[in-house]
């Protein structure tokens, strides 16, 4: 587990989703990345009824549950901001039992899928975000293997990332930069998870590309 | 009894015995009761026949009756004599009647007897001898009747006794066999099926998925001949096993060599262990801790023959039979074979077996039982252990593999395990490697004198992994010329060599590596020790190098040389050593000293002079001195001029 940057790219004016991939596919080979399996990340919203939030009616807040193909063991549940959780798989089931606590929103199930490369220290993971069955975007995940502290590598990543996304490269991702600086604060799965999770809601936000459904 | 008046029938409660005697201390000693026959006898006694009213004639079945009547005669008695007395009226005419009725049955009996003719006869003879013959025969009779009765009371009291000694006997086996089911109950697995009860041998409750039955029958064996004297080690309990059960088995794990040159592996010769029998242990429990063995080395065996199937290697593992050949080195051979032997065989197969040389590995043996039980204890603890009905009970680690979110890789190292066959292989590898590294630090420290080298193993190894420390010095200046301490860590496929100055190599299972390697740094070493050495005499070190250059190359490794000059400055010794050329020693003397020195025309002044001089070779193999170190000493010391 190393450094991780989540960042969306634009589709190219004219293009559908998947040559838009394509392209960064060919890019990726081009640089001599090697293709290494497939990845996804997906993301269910639950609501909490009335019953759980008590007898005070705050807004309640939306709760997140992840999974991510790299933990294949692992589920991760979210808070927007916070608290976040990493538990086992049986997670799943345990939110059935909730049912009458949070309710499972079914129409915003999100994911990315797509396909992972490696080229040497990097792995790069391009993927789609599908939102009920439509293409709404495309993510790109690059993973510094050999490092845990982002202010060690991130200029390492964004020069890496210049050389197949363009002036595409993000800013060095808010979960970072909440660390402490010069402490020693080495990364975990979560703040992948934050960094997909940010990337998702933005992506749930914005209009329905027309005409862009999956192939 | 139908005696008459004179008889006398003594009436007592029959509880009340007499007391014979009274102790000191107060305690009573009662006469026995007497016995039926006895009580008669005693009466028959008190008869008087020579009143002649008697009679006594009838048979013996008569005599028991007669007991009866007297029992119920005595009751009688007792109500009449106790609750009637004899006052009333009619007592005496009753009296007389009762006398006259029994006068006229003994007369009758007797006129009855002597109608027989058998055993009286009424003869007209002279009154007085017939008055007195006739009651000794009566008395003849009657003891002998008596005599008679008693003796089949005896016979009837021997043949109790014999039938209860017999059944006593028959009780005690019979006790013995469940005694004995019961020890077998304490350590077996024993259970009833039918009129049979079966035994488990398996494995089976400590985790194993071989799937032989292993079954044995607890037979009772208690019909042996009561005549016959029982056997001292007679055990009434027998047990049958599965006659693929049978003998013995065990594992032989064996390193052949193919080609000569690897040497020998320093197996030990450990006797082979016979069944033999301790005292106090019994024969079905051999028996069964056979069978038991048995069957574990089957398990195994298969298990290794399966993963032998399984696993890809470079060199494919060969399963012939009862042996699996697997290649660990080349021209090195491991083979794994399970010897099965039931009792008739064994004769035959001692004799090719002795002529070999026991090339047994009983490390790997001993490891290969252990490896199959812990992998017992695996299987138990994941499939029978109590766990949660919500989740898998795996490994520990495994099981925080979700929270704490693992990564593929992570998840990965923990879920790959290696079988049996993989370890024992890594393991006799490591065997191997570690007694060739052996031998050839041995074979290396008795060919080469100078300098010494020296080994010591540490005593406890990790199945894969042991290290050696070795040592080079020269005799007689350990405590100058300790420059070269090697580690070396022997582990499974190589041997890696921790240098004193952190240097690490790593060496491949190659003998000829490690050799070199040594040999080159032991010419290090040579050079060292002069640089040690130098510092000790106050000589001053011009040059010093591990890795020469130029000069001849050697093929092990590099030359090292040395020049240190005098504390003078006039002289100075070069040496180079390599590991194959040996050492070669030069002098340089000052150009003072050297006569052949040809006179040149551009230095003639004196100062010159100081220069130094051509070197000279010295015979270094006619030096005096025992070794290298000494042999420099000395030189230096020749060469330092006297204060």
């Amino acid at each position: 587990m190393g450094v991780t940057c989540v960042c969306q790219v634009p589709i190219l004016e004219g293009k559908s989703v998947q040559q838009t991939v394509d392209m960064l596919h060919k890019k990726l080979e081009q640089l001599g990345a090697v293709k290494q399996g497939s990845f996804f990340v997906d993301c269910e919203t639950y609501h909490a009824t009335s019953n759980a939030s008590g007898k005070k009616r705050q807004p309640s807040k939306l709760l997140y549950v992840m999974h991510n193909s790299e933990t294949p063991l692992s589920c991760l549940a979210l808070f927007e901001g916070g608290p976040y959780l990493t538990a086992d798989v049986n997670f799943d089931v345990l939110m059935v039992k909730l049912k009458s606590h949070f309710q499972n929103a079914k129409g915003h199930k999100v994911e990315s899928r797509g396909t992972r490369y490696r080229y040497c220290d990097f792995l790069v993971k391009v993927g789609t975000v599908t939102m009920s069955s439509s293409a709404r975007g495309i993510s790109v995940e690059v993973e510094y293997c050999a490092c845990v502290v982002p202010g060690d590598c991130w200029n390492l990543m964004k020069e890496f990332m210049q050389s197949f996304l363009g002036s595409n490269v993000p800013e060095l991702p808010s979960v970072f930069a909440a660390k402490p600086e010069g402490l020693y604060a080495p990364v975990d799965c979560m703040d992948t998870m934050v960094q997909y999770l940010e990337l998702f809601s933005k992506v749930r936000k914005q209009q329905v590309i027309p005409g862009a459904s999956v192939r | 009894m139908s005696g008459g008046p004179a008889v006398r029938v003594s009436i007592e409660s029959s509880c009340e015995k007499q007391v014979q005697e009274v102790s000191l201390d107060g305690t009573e000693t009662y006469v026995p009761p007497l016995s039926m026959s006895q009580n008669l006898a005693k009466l028959a006694q008190r008869i008087d026949f020579s009143q002649g009213s008697d009679s006594d004639e009838e048979g013996t079945e008569a005599e028991s009756r007669e007991l009866e009547w007297t029992k119920q005669e005595q009751e009688e008695d007792e109500g009449t004599v106790k609750f009637q007395p004899s006052l009333w009226p009619w007592d005496s005419v009753r009296n007389n009647l009762r006398s006259a009725l029994t006068e006229m049955c003994v007369l009758h009996d007797v006129l009855s007897i002597v109608k027989e003719k058998k055993y009286m006869a009424l003869d007209p003879v002279s009154q007085d001898p017939a008055v007195t013959k006739t009651p000794q025969v009566f008395q003849l009779i009657s003891k002998k009747k008596s005599l008679a009765t008693a003796a089949q009371i005896l016979l009837k009291g021997a043949e109790k006794l014999s039938k209860s000694v017999a059944e006593n006997q028959e009780n005690r086996r019979q006790r013995d066999f469940n005694s004995e089911l019961l020890r077998l109950r304490s350590q077996w697995k024993l259970r009833k099926v039918g009129d049979k009860i079966l035994g488990d041998l398996s494995y089976r409750s400590a985790g194993s998925l071989f799937p032989h039955q292993g079954t044995f029958e607890v037979i009772k064996n208690t019909d042996i001949d009561l005549d016959k004297k029982i056997p001292e080690d007679h055990c009434p309990l027998n047990v049958q096993i599965p006659s693929d059960l049978e003998g013995s088995a065990y594992i032989k794990v064996s390193i052949q060599k193919q080609a000569p040159d690897i040497g020998d592996l320093g197996t030990v010769n450990l006797f082979r262990r016979q069944p033999k029998t301790k005292p106090g242990s019994q024969a079905w429990h051999l028996k069964l801790e056979a069978a038991q063995n048995v069957l574990l080395c089957k398990e195994i065996f298969a298990q290794l023959s399966r993963e032998a199937v399984q696993i890809k290697s470079q060199i494919p593992h060969i399963v012939v039979k009862n042996q699996i050949i697997s290649q660990p080195f080349p021209g090195l051979q491991l083979s794994i074979s399970l010897c099965h032997s039931t009792g008739e065989k064994k004769n035959q197969r001692a004799s090719p077996e002795k002529t070999k040389p026991d090339d047994h590995l009983y490390v790997l043996e001993h490891n290969l039982h252990q490896l199959i039980r812990e992998f017992h204890k695996q299987t138990l603890s994941s499939v029978v252990m109590p766990h949660p009905a919500s989740a898998p009970f795996g490994h520990k680690r495994l099981r925080l593999a979700g929270p704490m979110a693992y990564d593929k890789a992570e998840i990965n190292a923990l879920q790959q395990s290696e079988g049996l066959l993989e370890k024992i292989i890594k393991q006799a590898k490591h065997i191997f490697l570690r007694s060739r590294t052996a031998r050839t630090i041995d074979s290396l420290a008795s060919r080469i004198e100078d300098p010494q080298i020296q080994a010591h193993w540490s005593n406890i190894n990790d199945v894969y992994e042991s290290s050696v420390k070795v040592l080079i010095t020269s005799q007689g200046y350990e405590q100058i010329c300790k420059s070269i301490q090697l580690q070396l860590n022997i582990g499974v496929e190589q041997i890696r060599v921790v240098h004193r100055d952190g240097r690490v190599i790593t060496l491949s299972h190659q003998e000829q590596e490690l050799q070199d390697f040594l040999l080159s740094q032991m010419s290090q070493h040579q050079i060292h020790a002069v640089q040690q050495l130098a510092k000790v005499m106050g000589w001053h070190v011009l040059s010093f190098s591990n890795h020469v250059g130029h000069g001849p190359i050697e093929s092990i490794g590099n030359a090292s040389a040395i020049t240190v000059a005098s504390p003078n400055g006039e002289y100075a010794i070069s040496v180079r050593n390599g590991p194959e050329s040996g050492c070669k020693v030069l002098v340089q003397f000052p150009r003072s000293q050297a006569k052949d020195l040809p006179k040149s025309d551009v230095v003639q002044d004196a100062k010159w002079n100081y220069l130094r001089g051509l070197y000279k070779e010295v015979h270094w193999s006619r030096m005096e001195g025992k070794n290298f170190v000494y042999k420099m000493e000395l030189l230096m010391a020749a060469l330092t001029p006297c204060p």
